[in-house]
C-alpha cells in the first residue's frame, strides 16, 4: 500500500534529522564545555591584568597586549564588569585602556552598524564605560527604540545642554521603552535638567508634560511650581493627576492651596493624588478637607485621604477618630483600617 | 451483501489512516513553523539582552509596583521559606500580599508568629464578589506584606481576593510552592516598560524535581532520573521555548501559566478578574483578556518573556499527573467552549483565525485522532487491509517526527540559556526525548480523552495534587 522507497525516504529524513539534532546537541554541549574553561581562564586573565594595569602606575605595553591577545567577547565583559565599580581615575584610566586596545574603536564602528543589535552592542559598551562620545548622541533619532533607549540610558551620565535638550525632545517618543529611558535618565541627571525641565514644561502640554511631570514629582524642585500650578489645570486628568503629586512633592503654600481645590476634582485619581500630596507635605490646615474626603465615593481617595491623615499626625489623627463615631458608615471603615495599620505600613 | 460491507469497512479503514496521517503530517509541518518561530524569536531576544544593564530599572523609582498574588492552602510547612523568598525578590516596588484560602492547618498560625502579622480593621474594595474575608492582616516587620485570611473557595476565588487587596499597578499571580528567580520579576516586567498595548506577560516555568534548592532558590540544576518528571522536563521545555516562544512571534500567546504571569491589575479587574467555575481559570482570563482588546479599546498584547524563569514541582506518580492532565485538557475544552464564538470569527484576528483553530484542531482534538488513528490502524493490520509498511509510515510520521522536533527544542534551550550543562544532564535529557514517544505519550492520550470526557459530563473538580517537597542541598562535609 506505501511505496518501500516513500516508507525509505521518510525513514531516512527522521534518522538523519534525529541524527542531526543529536549530534549538534551533544557537540555544543562539548563546545560549550571546552569553551566555558577556557572563557573562564580568559576572563581570570583579562580582570588580572585590568586590576595591575589600574593599580600600577606606569602602563605596561606586555599588559596590554596580553589583553588585546583575548577574545573580543571576553574583552567586553571583562571591561563591563570592572567598570560598574570604578568612578573618577580609576574609571578614565579603564577607558585609557580600552581606548589601547581598540575596544572603543570598536564600539564606535558597532554604533555605525547598519544592524540595530550591533548598535545596541555598541550603545551598551560606550553607556558601560561611561564613554563621552558624540556618536552616541546620534543614535536618540535611531528607528529602533531599544537603541534610542539604550543610548538615553548613556545619556544620563553626560548631561550637557545638548544631551539635555534632545532628552527633553524625547519626553514624546512614541515608544514607551525609549521614553522610560529618557525619563529614569533625567532623573539621574539629577539637579543640572531642573532650569531646563521647567522651561519645558512651562511651554508644553499633553503626553509629554504629564511625561515631564513625572521626572518633575521625582526631583521636586520649587522651580517646577509655575509649571505645576498651571498644569494642575489642564484638561487631561492625567496630567492634572501629574500635577498634583508634584505639587504635593514641592510643597509650599500655594502647592497646598491648589492641591485643597484639587480635592474636588471631577477625576477620582486625581482627587487622590491630591489627597496623597497633601500627606506627603503634612499639611494640617487641609486636615478637615481631607476628612471631608473620606466619605468620597471611591475607595482609592477615601484611603489616600486617609493615609494622608494619618501622615499629618495629631491633628489627622484626631479626625480619624472622629470619623470613627461618624455617620458615615464608609469613612468609619476606612478611618478604623488605617488606625489599626503598624506604623511601618506605608499603604 | 456481506462482501459489500467488508468493502465498505475496507475502504473506511484505508481512507481514515490516511486522514490521520495527513493530520500528523499538517500538525507537525505547523510545529515545524513554530520551531522556527521560536528560533527567530529567540535570537531576536538574545540580542536585546545581551550586556543589559537592569540594575537601573532595580533602582529606579519610576518602575510599576507590582503586587504578588499567592494563593496559599494547607502551606504550614513551607509557607515561612516561601514567604521569605518572594520577599527577596530583586525589584524596587514590591508588595506581597498572601491568601490563606481557608487553610485548616497551621498556615496563618506561622504567618502570624513568623511575621509579626496584627489584625487590622477588614475593609477592601470589592469590585468582584468573593467568599467573605475572615480576617486581614499586616506585619510589623515587614512593610510591604500583607495577608489575607478568606474562607474556602478555591485558587480563582483566592486571587480575586488578592486583586482586591492589591495597589500595585501590575499583579503576579503565582501557586504558592512556584520558585521565582531572584531576577524573574525584572526580567518579565520589561514588555510592560517597551509597550503600553501589553496586558499581561508570562516566564517561562521549569521542573525543580531532581534539583537542589537552598533559601527557596534553586541552587543546582538537575535533571531528575525519575521517568515521569525527567520525562515532564523534555515537556515542559518543549512548551515553553519552543510553543510559547514561537507563538510569541506570531502574535498568538494565549496561555500564561498560572503559576508565574503578571497582568495589568484594573485590565483584570475591568475583565471581572478570575472565573470561579472553570479549571482552565488561568488560560480562560487570558483569552478573555485578549478577546476584551478586540471588543473595546484597551491593551490586548500577551507577551512571553522566555528569560524570567520560576521552578515549580511536578508529579512523579503517574495517579497524580493523570489527574493533572486530565484536568488541563478539561480546560481547554471549557475555555474553548466559552468563547467558542471567536472560532473563525474574522473580528479577532489572529486569535479567531489561527490560534483558537489550533488550540481547538491540535490541542484539543490530538488525543482523539490519536486514538481513532492507532485503532483503526490495528483494525487494519487484523484485517489486513493496511500492510506493515503503511504502519511503519504511520508511526514515523505520529512520533518520529514529534522526537526530532522536540531534540530540536533541546538545541535552542542550549544555545540560549544551557541551563542543564553537564554530560550527564544532556545525556539523561535526550534520552527522555527519545522515551516520551514510547508509552508516556499514550498515556497522556488516554488522560486527555479522559478529561474530555469528563467535561463532557459536566465534571469540575480539581484532583488532589501531591507533593514531595523540593530537595535541600546537602549540608556541607567537614573535612576529618
Amino acid at each position: 500500500m506505501v511505496d518501500e522507497a516513500v516508507l525509505d525516504v521518510v525513514m531516512s529524513v527522521e534518522i538523519g534529522l534525529l541524527v542531526l539534532a543529536a549530534g549538534v546537541y551533544f557537540s555544543h554541549g562539548l563546545w560549550l564545555f571546552v569553551t566555558q574553561k577556557r572563557t573562564l581562564r580568559q576572563m581570570t586573565a583579562a580582570r588580572e591584568s585590568l586590576a595591575r594595569l589600574l593599580t600600577r602606575g606606569a602602563v605596561s605595553v606586555e599588559e596590554i597586549d596580553a589583553l588585546r591577545r583575548i577574545p573580543r567577547g571576553v574583552q567586553v565583559a571583562a571591561f563591563l564588569e570592572v567598570s560598574r565599580n570604578l568612578t573618577g581615575t580609576g574609571k578614565d584610566r579603564l577607558r585609557f585602556v580600552a581606548r589601547e586596545v581598540s575596544l572603543l574603536d570598536r564600539a564606535r564602528k558597532l554604533c555605525e552598524s547598519r544592524r540595530w543589535a550591533r548598535r545596541l552592542r555598541g550603545a551598551r559598551l560606550l553607556a558601560g564605560m561611561d564613554v563621552s562620545d558624540p556618536i552616541v548622541e546620534k543614535l536618540f533619532s535611531d528607528p529602533h527604540p531599544a537603541v534610542r533607549a539604550q543610548a538615553a540610558e548613556w545619556a544620563a551620565a553626560h548631561p550637557s545642554p545638548t544631551v539635555i535638550k534632545s532628552m527633553l525632545a524625547m519626553l514624546a517618543d512614541p515608544a514607551t521603552q525609549a521614553r522610560f529611558a529618557v525619563q529614569d535618565a533625567l532623573l539621574r541627571m539629577g539637579d543640572i535638567v531642573a532650569e531646563p525641565l521647567a522651561a519645558f514644561l512651562e511651554t508644553h502640554s499633553g503626553s509629554p508634560a504629564e511625561s515631564g511631570l513625572r521626572v518633575a514629582g521625582a526631583l521636586a524642585e520649587s522651580r517646577f511650581l509655575p509649571a505645576a500650578l498651571r498644569l494642575s489645570l489642564a484638561n487631561e486628568s492625567g496630567v492634572r493627576m501629574a500635577a498634583a503629586n508634584l505639587l504635593g512633592a514641592i510643597g509650599s503654600a500655594p502647592s497646598a492651596e491648589r492641591l485643597t481645590e484639587l480635592l474636588k476634582d471631577p477625576e477620582s485619581r486625581v482627587r487622590a493624588a491630591a489627597a496623597n500630596g497633601l500627606g506627603r507635605m503634612q499639611h494640617w490646615p487641609a486636615a478637615s478637607q481631607l476628612a471631608e474626603s473620606l466619605r468620597d465615593s471611591t475607595w482609592r481617595v477615601r484611603r489616600d485621604a486617609a493615609l494622608a491623615l494619618r501622615a499629618i499626625g495629631a491633628p489627622g489623627t484626631l479626625f480619624l477618630r472622629r470619623a470613627i463615631k461618624g455617620d458615615d458608615p464608609f469613612a468609619a471603615d476606612m478611618a478604623q483600617q488605617i488606625l489599626d495599620l503598624p506604623a511601618t505600613a506605608t499603604g | 451483501m456481506m462482501e459489500v460491507v467488508a468493502g465498505i469497512v475496507s475502504q473506511l479503514l484505508v481512507r481514515g489512516q490516511f486522514v490521520v496521517l495527513l493530520y500528523f503530517l499538517g500538525v507537525n509541518t505547523w510545529y515545524l513553523i513554530l520551531l522556527i518561530s521560536s528560533l527567530l524569536e529567540m535570537r531576536r531576544h538574545m540580542l536585546v539582552i545581551a550586556n543589559e544593564s537592569r540594575y537601573l530599572l532595580l533602582s529606579s523609582t519610576l518602575s510599576p509596583t507590582i503586587s504578588i498574588l499567592a494563593p496559599a492552602f494547607n502551606e504550614e510547612a513551607t509557607i515561612e521559606g516561601s514567604l521569605r523568598a518572594l520577599l527577596a525578590l530583586q525589584y524596587p516596588r514590591l508588595e506581597v500580599i498572601v491568601i490563606s484560602d481557608g487553610s485548616t492547618d497551621q498556615t496563618m498560625g506561622v504567618m502570624i508568629e513568623r511575621f509579626n502579622l496584627v489584625p487590622v480593621k477588614t475593609i477592601y474594595e470589592q469590585r468582584i464578589q468573593t467568599k467573605p474575608v475572615r480576617n486581614l492582616y499586616r506585619s510589623t516587620t515587614h512593610p510591604a506584606l500583607v495577608v489575607v485570611d478568606k474562607d474556602n473557595g478555591g485558587k480563582a476565588d483566592a486571587l480575586n481576593v488578592g486583586l482586591s487587596f492589591a495597589s500595585g499597578e501590575l499583579v503576579c499571580a503565582m501557586d504558592a510552592d512556584t520558585l521565582i528567580e531572584g531576577d524573574g520579576l525584572q526580567r518579565m516586567v520589561r514588555p510592560f516598560l517597551y509597550s503600553t498595548d501589553v496586558v499581561a506577560t508570562g516566564g517561562t516555568i521549569r521542573v525543580v524535581n531532581g534539583s537542589e534548592v537552598k533559601f527557596g532558590r534553586v541552587a543546582r540544576t538537575r535533571v531528575p532520573t525519575n521517568m515521569l518528571a525527567g520525562i515532564q522536563v523534555v515537556e515542559y521545555l518543549r512548551a515553553f521555548l519552543f510553543g510559547r516562544l514561537g507563538w510569541n512571534r506570531l502574535g498568538g500567546n494565549i496561555i500564561i501559566s498560572g503559576a508565574f504571569g503578571l497582568f495589568r491589575r484594573e485590565s483584570v479587574l475591568n475583565a471581572g478578574g478570575y472565573l470561579h467555575d472553570t479549571v482552565g481559570e488561568d488560560m480562560e482570563l487570558v483569552l478573555r483578556l485578549k478577546r476584551l482588546s478586540y471588543e473595546q479599546p484597551g491593551p490586548g498584547k500577551i507577551a512571553f518573556v522566555p528569560d524570567s524563569v520560576a521552578w515549580t514541582e511536578v508529579p512523579e506518580s503517574a495517579r497524580v499527573l493523570g489527574r493533572q492532565r486530565d484536568r488541563w485538557h478539561r480546560g481547554l475544552a471549557d475555555v474553548l467552549w466559552r468563547h467558542r464564538g471567536m472560532l473563525f470569527n474574522p473580528r479577532y484576528g489572529v486569535t479567531g483565525l489561527v490560534v483558537l483553530p489550533y488550540y481547538a484542531f491540535v490541542e484539543l482534538l490530538a488525543p482523539v485522532v490519536e486514538l481513532a488513528g492507532l485503532f483503526t490502524l490495528l483494525l487494519g493490520l487484523a484485517f489486513g487491509n493496511v500492510d506493515w509498511s503503511f504502519a511503519a509510515l504511520f508511526f514515523l510520521t505520529a512520533y518520529g517526527l514529534g522526537t526530532a522536533l522536540t531534540a530540536f527544542t533541546l538545541i535552542i534551550e542550549d544555545l540560549s540559556f544551557h541551563r542543564y550543562d553537564t554530560f550527564r544532564d544532556r545525556g539523561m535529557l535526550f534520552w527522555w526525548a527519545l522515551l516520551e514517544n514510547l508509552g508516556y505519550r499514550q498515556m497522556t492520550v488516554y488522560w486527555r480523552l479522559r478529561g474530555l470526557w469528563k467535561f463532557l459530563r459536566g465534571r469540575k473538580d480539581w484532583g488532589v495534587m501531591e507533593r514531595k517537597g523540593f530537595k535541600p542541598l546537602a549540608a556541607p562535609t567537614s573535612g576529618a
